[in-house]
């Protein structure tokens, strides 16, 4: 280099290019593997959520198989039907009538013929 | 030959004595000096990236991203760059912003390989010989380089030059 060179190198110098801010590091994220196990665990807590709840509603249900339905009241049909029954037998065969009522009476009425019955128990006495 | 990535410490080292050179030579293609910051400042965040990265030439490396950032820039922001000199990306001790206008529109003027041996030669305290071999370049293509650039710069200077 010349002398112009080194003289024009030497001015060159003379300036200093404008500081600049600064760098600033952003702390470091959590690494990849961390949001991994933090996603795992997070999905695991769901799924296991999920599997409790489907077995309670299961378990309630069966609860709720096993309880008897409410029993029908049949006798009421049956008298309807009995009385329907015997509604066409008195127009159809009235004897027939006669000895159904009065097998009927004896099941329902005290007996009075027996050994034990009430009259007699009460004759007793 | 390198393998290993550099160390914070020698991240830190190259950014305290190249940082300002490289924004200053960001802002010769054109950009801003806030750009220009970012710019550098992406470099050495890749630097000092999680990704093993090390390059053979750390200094050659950094000029030529930052160039290569800066024409990017350029190209895509080619509407909202001002071509006109509006702020100053060096200082001087006399305090005159014509010299620094007139040194910063002179180097803007030089071919983009001379302007990088300047940048190298003088203001990130490189030899001739350094630069030689961090930008793979023969010793005398890196000398004319230099003697070119300083004639040029020496004409567009000359009346601060004789003071």
């Amino acid at each position: 280099m010349d002398q112009y060179d080194d003289e024009t190198e030497r001015y060159l110098r003379e300036f200093r290019p404008r500081a600049i801010r600064t760098l600033k590091v952003a702390p470091k994220a959590r690494n990849i593997l961390s949001r991994c196990v933090a996603a795992a665990v997070a999905a695991a807590l769901l799924a296991g959520g999920l599997l409790w709840f489907a077995h309670r509603e299961a378990a309630r249900f069966q609860e709720a198989a096993k309880i008897p339905p409410p029993e029908v009241n049949v006798a009421r049909g049956r008298r309807y039907e009995s009385a329907l029954a015997l509604t066409k037998l008195a127009l159809t065969d009235n004897e027939k009538l006669e000895s159904l009522l009065t097998e009927e009476s004896r099941k329902i009425l005290p007996a009075v013929r027996g050994e034990q019955s009430t009259l007699k128990v009460l004759a007793k006495e | 030959m390198r393998t290993t990535r550099l160390t914070p410490e020698e991240v830190k080292h190259l950014y305290q004595k190249h940082a300002a050179a490289l924004a200053a030579y960001a802002c010769s293609f054109g950009l801003d000096h806030a750009l220009a910051e970012d710019v550098v400042h992406q470099l050495f965040l890749k630097l000092l990236g999680e990704k093993a990265f090390a390059p053979q030439a750390p200094v050659a490396y950094l000029y030529r991203a930052t160039r290569n950032a800066s024409l990017n820039l350029r190209r895509d922001r080619w509407r909202e760059t001002d071509l006109q000199v509006t702020e100053s990306w060096f200082t001087h001790p006399s305090g005159g912003h014509d010299e620094v206008f007139t040194l910063q529109n002179a180097l803007k003027e030089l071919p983009d390989e001379q302007r990088e041996t300047v940048f190298l030669k003088v203001w990130s305290g490189m030899t001739l010989l350094e630069i030689a071999e961090v930008t793979e370049t023969p010793l005398n293509t890196v000398a004319s380089r230099y003697r070119y650039a300083l004639e040029k710069l020496r004409e567009r200077l000359g009346q601060h030059l004789k003071r």
